[in-house]
């Protein structure tokens, strides 16, 4: 058992890396005190701006680079809703990750049904993704939200924002590090770990994050601790299929979302947020 | 009436998008309307899609004003359609009242995660979400495949509701469903706390209501309601399950229940509104190939409209 | 240091600051005093520049501190990091921090130790010190306190007073809100009264009892016997009351509830006064409201737009009227006038005539001695023995400070 489970955690490790960019993004934006339900549809542009750039420029650089703006057009609109005009978080996440659907599912019919990615993106840069996100973010973050007084502001405004001048701005800095993250995960999802966009590729991961950085109770560790705990779990969906035991393909599917579930039900009453996350002031 | 202003900014803003395309937005708007409205059949489909969208709003509806957050819409919807049809040999009743216990059910597992894990319900119904669409090709891939094994779809189903023309009984059971949810909350004690609940939790502690039970029940009726609106799109519309099988009429009713204020009289115009825009928009992909997403983006911008002017909360 | 200049705001219809002036000056302690809702605060956090005039002028030096009656801390943080929030520095460990904070502290001279305590940890007495120090720390020209010692011990008031002492004789203004008269007498060089906005009275020397009278309009009521079946429980705001409320809540469901913070607890705003009173069961709206002298335009008014005073009777409504066997009163009469205080106390006591056991869970001292026969202080937490008053009016204070 335990070597199905180290063969599995290297494949893990790099398919939940668009995953562990996401929980690490939202972690900084909670952490301010504000809940993006849209990062689904962030993470959904992002794959698409992605590759719309890359067949643009045959550059996989700017192939990300077109993930992150993506992702920061849509965190300018989720931003406008619940920090300016502080409308209701879970409200405004919902028609986000609407309007990204709609949008995202427009432009690939328009498109005639492919987008696939110009050329294949090397393996060093898929590397150099993989450590980025697992090594270099998680140090990253860690000192600028434990070090910095950028950072112990960007916390208190998520505690109490009443005694932070300019909460506001900790907010929209936030955002914007969520998009930048969030924008490389979605260009690795679709022009690494795919060979292109398709529809709804996203598959639910916005949600899955949001659930690992429950879990992980809004530390560092804690998100890397359960990204790769889902992403095994997840893994093992394929190695027990490639070893013929198990379930029906089609409960496989199934098997992210219910080891997401699994891991919800692992928070029960340890769980303490940042004091003022998602109130409306 | 602010919503009414909201719903026309959406499709006026919708229409002037079709600039983004290079396409005139009086062409988009004439389509839409001729497409939903313009003849019979066009009225005939609006109602068709009209009837799931009612039933999917006021579960969405009654489980906001209860203050629980059931984004589950969807799930349960797919649940209720797989326990309509296995039960649809027992007639319409038993197909139907099955559905609803089925939606219940789904969605009370996410109740049980909240009180007993502290798991928010607007995670683990969506995660729910994803598990009963897998759940469904599997059935509709597996056990429940038709006979002749083809194509990933069941057998027709042993009943239907009546029909007249294209429009079957389910719409009847939809407003009777609305009407009954009005009464629920506005003419009874239990709804008084429901929404007492929705309004303000604690307080509603200190005056003596359980919230948790209130919270229970309101998941419990939300989930029959989406359940239900499974069941009959069944038995009056596809008479069998395929993959893809809900179409988003799950998530589509939160843009419902948002654009009615949350009352469930008023989801009516709503769900007749928003069905009118899913048919015009399938019309607009017929006949001018614009992707049918068009609904699903107007749905978007109808709510982000409603929040701007402030305009979805509940007002009695 | 400070001038005021005809200074009014309104909140809506309610006009909250009417055409005031003052000048504040350095070196010298004032009192603000007045009744709740007489505008000291509001007027006050103009003067701080939290809140803009609707008209007049405010011409002040720039350091301004403000110690606010509700603590701008993060339960969260270390005592080290919530002093950090606002000084100048770009990047450092939790130690460089902790260093900085006690350098801090003692330049003030207050008594805080433990700067890597978090504020949670801290007693209500600590939080308010921390408070103080945040405002101390800018070396401001003008000092402003706003109710500080409502949450304070007797020993805790007396610690406060000494940094104020000091502070105004190293040349600050200091500005103290205060609505406890003995404390007002024994350290402010001027005391101002205000009322309905305006300030009534400016003087230097006064007794106890022309101060009282030229803060009220009617006379204060004579004291009353204690009713029977009342406990009161007593001590300094933050003590575990809320979590004391709560259990008991939880416990008796169907108990007469008064919670401590009407408007957010006990009201459902967004409800009209006639849903809010069918809660708990059916009730006829139209009665309730002329019984017990509620004032609105009709049963349909929302309760989120009633003074407090009326929200409180509409939550006595629902509540007595069904006439339970328990009551829970907590803080019930904070924030009303000496009118909606007297009508809760005849309710209390007209139920506890009619056999009710009532738990008061009070800050008032007064009250709890007017009213109960039998009095806890609760410290941390902790409940002490039961007492009859006599016995309480000795002990009292040595117990909420904790002392055994």
């Amino acid at each position: 058992m335990i070597d199905v489970i180290l063969h599995a955690l290297p494949i893990a490790i790099v398919a939940s890396t668009p995953l562990l960019l996401a929980v690490e993004g939202e972690l900084v934006v909670q952490r301010s005190g504000i809940i993006n339900l849209g990062i689904e549809g962030m993470m959904l542009t992002a794959a698409m701006t992605a590759v719309l750039a890359q067949q643009a420029t045959k550059s996989v650089l700017a192939g990300f680079a077109g993930g992150v703006l993506g992702a920061l057009f849509v965190a300018a609109i989720f931003g406008l809703f619940a920090i300016r005009y502080r409308a209701d978080q879970i409200v405004t996440g919902t028609a986000i990750n609407l309007l990204a659907l709609g949008l995202t599912g427009f432009v690939y019919k328009a498109a005639g049904g492919l987008i696939f990615s110009a050329s294949p993106v090397r393996e060093v840069a898929q590397y150099a993704v993989v450590l980025f996100a697992w090594i270099a973010v998680p140090i990253a973050l860690a000192l600028l939200l434990w070090m910095t007084r950028f950072g112990l502001r960007l916390r208190a405004s998520g505690e109490n924002p009443d005694a932070v001048r300019h909460a506001q701005r900790y907010r929209w800095s936030a955002l914007a590090i969520e998009a930048l993250l969030i924008g490389m995960g979605g260009a690795y999802l679709s022009l690494a770990l795919s060979s292109g966009f398709a529809e709804n590729m996203t598959a639910g991961r916005g949600f899955i994050a949001l659930s690992i950085v429950i879990f992980g109770r809004w530390k560092v560790r804690g998100a890397i601790v359960g990204t790769a705990l889902f992403g095994v779990a997840a893994a093992l969906q394929y190695t027990l299929q490639a070893m013929n035991i198990g379930l029906p393909f089609h409960l496989l599917l199934a098997v992210p979302y219910v080891v997401t579930l699994l891991i919800l039900c692992g928070i029960a009453g340890r769980v303490r947020a940042p004091e003022a996350l998602g109130r409306r002031d | 009436m602010k919503a009414v202003a909201a719903a026309i900014a959406a499709i006026l803003l919708l229409s002037l998008s079709a600039l983004a395309f290079g396409r005139s937005p009086v062409e988009l708007l004439n389509i839409l309307v001729t497409g939903s409205v313009g003849s019979r059949f066009a009225i005939e489909g609006t109602l068709l899609k009209s009837v799931p969208l009612l039933l999917t709003g006021l579960s969405v509806a009654l489980a906001f004003r209860a203050g629980v957050w059931n984004i589950g819409g969807e799930g349960q919807f797919i649940v209720g359609a797989i326990v309509a049809i296995v039960a649809s040999r027992y007639g319409v009743i038993a197909s139907l009242a099955a559905a609803m216990l089925a939606g219940a059910v789904w969605a009370s597992i996410a109740t049980a995660m909240r009180l007993w894990r502290n798991a928010p319900e607007v995670l683990t119904t969506i995660l729910l979400n994803f598990t009963a669409i897998h759940l469904l090709g599997w059935c509709v891939n597996g056990p429940l495949q038709e006979r002749g094994a083809q194509y990933p779809q069941t057998d027709v189903a042993a009943v239907a509701l009546p029909q007249a023309g294209d429009v079957h009984a389910g719409i009847l059971i939809a407003v009777a469903a609305s009407v009954a949810a009005w009464f629920l909350l506005y003419r009874t004690a239990e709804g008084l706390r429901l929404r007492a609940t929705g309004f303000n939790a604690r307080a509603a502690k200190w005056a003596g209501i359980d919230v948790d039970r209130q919270l229970v029940r309101a998941m419990a009726i939300s989930g029959a309601l989406a359940g239900l609106a499974g069941g009959i799109e069944l038995l009056g519309v596809t008479h069998r399950l395929f993959e893809r099988f809900a179409a988003g009429y799950g998530y589509s009713g939160i843009a419902v229940a948002l654009l009615a204020q949350l009352h469930p009289l008023a989801t009516i115009a709503s769900a007749i509104f928003f069905g009118a825009l899913a048919t015009g928009a399938g019309e607009l992909q017929r006949t001018a190939d614009i992707s049918s997403n068009v609904a699903i983006f107007g749905q978007a911008v109808v709510i982000l409209v409603l929040i701007l002017f402030g305009s979805w909360r509940a007002r009695d | 240091m400070l001038t005021l200049r005809g200074i009014t705001k309104r909140f809506g219809e309610n006009v909250a600051v009417d055409d005031v002036t003052l000048e504040l000056r350095g070196g010298e302690i004032v009192a603000i005093v007045g009744e709740n809702g007489a505008g000291k605060t509001t007027l006050m956090r103009i003067a701080a520049g939290e809140l803009a005039p609707d008209a007049g002028t405010i011409t002040a030096d720039d350091a301004i501190g403000f110690v606010h009656q509700h603590f701008l801390l993060v339960s969260d943080f270390t005592i080290a990091e919530n002093l950090a929030l606002q000084r100048a520095w770009s990047f450092a460990s939790l130690r460089t921090l902790e260093d900085e904070a006690e350098r801090i502290i003692a330049a003030t001279g207050i008594d805080l130790h433990g700067p890597s305590r978090r504020v949670e940890e801290l007693s209500v007495g600590e939080k308010s010190k921390l408070e103080l120090i945040k405002a101390i720390a800018k070396k401001p020209r003008v000092l402003i306190l706003d109710e500080p010692t409502s949450v304070l011990t007797p020993a805790e008031s007396e610690e406060l007073f000494a940094v104020m002492r000091r502070v105004a004789s190293e040349g600050t203004a200091v500005v103290f809100i205060s609505h406890k008269l003995p404390e007002v007498l024994a350290i402010a060089d001027r005391i101002v009264v205000m009322r309905r906005g305006r300030i009534v009275l400016e003087t230097k020397s006064m007794t106890a009892d022309e101060l009282a009278n030229a803060m009220v309009d009617a006379p204060l009521p004579t004291s009353v016997a204690p009713a029977k079946n009342i406990l009161a429980i007593v001590g300094v705001a933050g003590n575990g009351q809320s979590q004391l409320a709560e259990r008991f809540r939880d416990e008796h469901p169907d108990a007469g509830l008064i919670p401590e913070d009407r408007t957010r607890d006990g009201i459902i705003a967004e409800m009209s006064i006639a849903e809010n009173l069918a809660l708990r069961s059916k009730t006829n709206a139209d009665a309730l409201i002329k019984l017990f002298s509620i004032k609105a335009t009709s049963a349909k008014q929302k309760a989120g737009s009633l003074s407090g005073g009326n929200q409180q009777k509409v939550i006595l409504a629902r509540e007595l009227s069904r006439k339970p066997g328990r009551i829970l009163a907590a803080e019930p009469t904070r924030g009303l006038d000496i009118e909606a205080t007297a009508f809760v106390h005849a309710q209390l006591r007209a139920a506890a005539d009619a056999g009710a056991s009532i738990l008061l869970i009070t800050s008032d001292l007064d009250e709890a001695f007017a009213l109960a026969d039998e009095i806890q202080v609760i410290y941390r937490g902790r409940l002490s023995e039961r007492m009859p008053p006599a016995v309480a009016r000795e002990k009292v204070g040595a117990l909420m400070a904790g002392l055994p």
